[in-house]
């Protein structure tokens, strides 16, 4: 306990700016859905005069396209990259403090287990993470109401706010392995900004030229607002990945923490 | 001489990653091109009349994904997105590490001068994205010409490369003079990131509505535009002239204040 | 009963060498010292014993306990003090020890505000804003604050002013004279004679020897400092158990070892205008193990 608030206290501060930088860049996204939308309706005019036939080989349902659902799974592409940034910064960042802070003669002289100490960091970054969830889903869910007066699916809705939480799960365990695994980390952030940012470019590629067995490649695509937006549930099998991902990821972080020498500083 | 090699050697692995890197998405990027050849034209005149915001959503930006360049404008977008990262993360890091790394004791020591370790620095950080550069120009040119065969791509893919090496020195003279100005440099590379995350939004948000046309002039996204290139336009002077202004002005502040600046021990 | 027993404890780096072999045991209320030249192998056996890096072969127990298996227990009874001491940004002094008491289920803090005051320790201060010396402080009061049964000591004097080691030493006997064991490595063997009962040797990975102190000097060489009126012959000095003679001028130097009668006697021929016999410090005794295992592999 008393080492979860101590790292708690330690990632506080970061997780407030993450999570208040988050809830601001989603409500500039929705303020833009006003315009948005007229630019849609005139859209719709002109796609009036399209051959039905085209528009379903283009798999192209315009209704749902310019809904406030669809533009929120378009800005949501936006909202998850900066949540990963966020969450694998954290996983590398506090996986790796004692490296970076020489205070593991400190901290593994002490009393505990090496697991346990694993587990109060991850704990203490699961919480960050819980508290910019909660933050982002109510700015999420109000501005959404304010900019949109007739309503929508709120099941869907949530379901694609939710899978922020996932994404920032798959990132997180990413940058504790990564962490463990190399044991000299110290540039914690150009090594995650390097790898999200690679993650994410996949993945809008891969949507750009529609292949899909590129996005199985990418995180970003297990829970692709898009296919939540079509289909109203998420993608069984890419969901089985996510979690044995996570799973995996974690438990060799905790076998590989626990049995790694740690040199002088 | 003695700093900016061992500068180079401190960075060979991480530039060994990027360079593969880079290679790796010109060439799996451009060997998708091939599965997209021959769509429809009436495809195109839908695409030319769509409003900004929903071509973006679909990801297609206003590009012929179906000819060779206007696919392979949609690739380099994200090799800007992605070697902007590697570029703020250097320029940031080379500078402020010293300090990170408790090492700029020894360094500061010895008998140079400050402004010549700042040169020696920027240069190895320069070098490192030139070399980036030419070997993501130097890809693109092997992989269009693979992938697609005939054509005359040679000097659209040189604008492109130049450009993108404008957008890298522009991102790593901002990254130093972050790490110039910053009292605690550790927050260096965190604050440079922010910038790019800042830019990188702005930028989305000015291709989602015209409304917001004049917040290209702020974001370095929009400086080198695809389809401009691709059009046969090049890149805007003003685009340019700004950059050229911007770098001078970051270069400045990073000399002056390195120079003047109580180090963090 | 032993507190520290190692056994044949290996470590290796890929093909570079850590430590060979290392065996020796420490007893109950002893103050141990383990000296080496930088790079011997001290802190490779010492972070080894805290389960910080684990062993190649071998093993070792800490107060009846398996060092990896039960290294959460062991080390509620063990406080460290390492060479170089970091801590956490932005903390205050006294957050960082209460951080650490909390790790030790018991109530801690006016053990901390005791040895704050012997420290001459301001509790309010930011770690980072402390000097080398004082941020050493905050370790010897984090090494010391839970009353360990064990205290292990790597290097600990480095940064602290002599007045400072002073009142470090008289802390560390005190707490010896409550029963505490204290394993001392050092490489300045002044500051071991000073404390140490028993020390282990290492070189090269290996333990060259494991000696009480007193037998350490015993078995060695006096020094012999002559100051004569008159020149005096070689030839009386050509004497069984005198090693490295020097005579200069109206100066006698030598060393000698064995009965003293003989020898005295042979002086008192002489025409003395000042005599010194020293024992020789542990650092003439150090070199001279040294010497003799680099001639022993010499000759192999």
């Amino acid at each position: 306990m008393n080492m979860y608030r101590h790292e708690f206290k330690n990632v506080l501060k970061s997780t407030l700016i993450w999570t208040l930088s988050i809830m601001a860049i989603t409500i500039f996204f929705f303020s833009m859905y006003p315009t948005f939308s007229e630019e849609a309706e005139s859209l719709k005019r002109m796609l009036e005069g399209f051959p039905d036939a085209l528009l379903q080989a283009l798999n192209f349902n315009i209704t749902a396209f310019t809904s406030i659902l669809g533009f929120y799974s378009y800005i949501f592409v936006y909202i998850s990259l900066a949540g990963a940034i966020q969450a694998m910064v954290l996983g590398t960042g506090i996986a790796s403090r004692e490296i970076r802070e020489k205070t593991a003669d400190f901290l593994l002289t002490k009393p505990v287990t090496r697991q346990s100490i694993m587990t109060s960091k991850l704990l203490a970054a699961f919480t960050a993470i819980i508290i910019t969830n909660a933050g982002y889903l109510s700015t999420a869910y109000l501005m959404a109401v304010i900019v949109e007066t007739e309503g929508f699916s709120q099941g869907i809705f949530f379901m694609i706010s939710l899978s922020l939480f996932f994404i920032q799960l798959i990132f997180l365990s990413v940058g504790v392995i990564t962490a463990v695994l190399i044991s000299r980390l110290k540039a914690v952030l150009p090594v995650s900004l390097g790898t999200v940012f690679a993650f994410f470019v996949i993945n809008m590629f891969s949507k750009s030229i529609g292949d899909e067995k590129m996005g199985y490649f990418t995180p970003f695509h297990y829970f692709d607002s898009m296919y939540i937006l079509q289909h109203e549930t998420y993608n069984p099998s890419n969901m089985i990945l996510a979690f044995v991902l996570v799973v995996l990821l974690i438990i060799s972080s905790y076998v590989v923490y626990t049995k790694k020498d740690i040199h002088t500083i | 001489m003695n700093i900016f090699l061992q500068e180079l050697k401190a960075y060979r692995k991480s530039l060994t990653i990027w360079i593969i890197g880079v290679l790796v998405m010109v060439f799996s990027g451009m060997s998708k091109y091939a599965g997209m050849e021959g769509a429809g034209q009436s495809l195109n005149e839908l695409m030319n009349n769509m409003p900004g915001v929903l071509k973006a959503m679909l990801g297609i930006q206003s590009l012929d994904v179906s000819s060779p360049l206007g696919f392979y404008g949609v690739l380099f977008t994200y090799l800007v997105i992605m070697l902007t990262v590697h570029a703020v993360m250097i320029g940031s890091t080379i500078l402020s590490k010293e300090e990170r790394d408790k090492t700029a004791e020894f360094l500061m020591t010895k008998p140079v001068t400050r402004p010549f370790i700042i040169t020696s620095k920027l240069f190895a950080a320069a070098v490192q994205v030139t070399i980036l550069t030419i070997v993501s120009f130097v890809s693109s040119l092997a992989a269009v010409y693979y992938f697609a065969g005939e054509g005359e791509f040679f000097r659209e893919i040189l604008i492109f490369s130049l450009g993108l090496w404008m957008l890298q020195v522009l991102f790593l003279t901002i990254g130093s003079g972050i790490a110039a100005m910053k009292k605690n440099p550790k927050k260096a590379p965190a604050l440079s990131a922010a910038i790019l995350l800042f830019t990188f939004f702005i930028s989305i948000m000015a291709d989602m509505t015209e409304n917001l046309q004049p917040l290209k002039y702020i974001t370095p996204f929009q400086y080198v535009t695809a389809d401009m290139v691709i059009n046969g336009n090049g890149i805007d002077g003003i685009y340019i002239f700004l950059t050229c202004i911007l770098v001078s002005v970051f270069i400045w502040v990073t000399y002056d204040r390195y120079r003047k600046r109580d180090l963090y021990v | 009963m032993n507190v520290i027993e190692i056994n044949g404890l290996t470590k290796h780096y890929g093909k570079a060498r850590g430590i060979e072999d290392v065996t020796f045991s420490v007893k109950e209320g002893e103050i141990f010292g383990f000296i080496g030249p930088n790079g011997a192998g001290k802190s490779t056996t010492i972070r080894t014993l805290l389960s910080l890096i684990y062993p190649t072969g071998g093993s070792a127990t800490i107060l009846g306990m398996d060092m990896i298996k039960d290294a959460p227990e062991i080390k509620k009874q063990v406080g460290y003090l390492p060479s170089e001491v970091f801590y956490y940004d932005n903390m205050k002094v006294i957050d960082l020890l209460n951080y650490s008491a909390s790790f030790y289920k018991k109530d801690c803090s006016s053990r901390i505000k005791e040895l704050a005051e012997r420290l001459d320790l301001d509790l309010n201060k930011k770690i980072e804003d402390l000097s080398f010396g004082n941020k050493k402080k905050v370790g010897i009061v984090q090494g010391l604050l839970h009353s360990p049964k064990l205290i292990i000591l790597d290097e600990p004097t480095s940064g602290l002013d002599p007045l400072m080691q002073q009142t470090f030493f008289d802390l560390l006997k005190e707490e010896n004279e409550k029963g505490v064991t204290i394993l001392f490595s050092s490489h300045i063997l002044s500051e071991v004679q000073k404390l140490c009962d028993r020390v282990a040797i290492i070189k090269d990975g290996k333990i060259v020897k494991v000696e009480k102190i007193s037998t350490l000097r015993e078995n060695n060489y006096k020094k012999f400092h002559i100051e004569t009126k008159t020149p005096a012959d070689q030839e009386m000095f050509n004497f069984e158990g005198i090693k490295d003679l020097e005579m200069e001028g109206n100066s006698i130097r030598f060393l000698f070892k064995g009965d003293l009668n003989p020898i005295m006697g042979r002086i008192a021929e002489l025409d003395i205008g000042n005599v010194w016999i020293e024992e020789p410090d542990l650092e003439e005794i150090f070199m001279h193990y040294y010497e003799k295992e680099d001639q022993g592999r010499e000759h192999v």
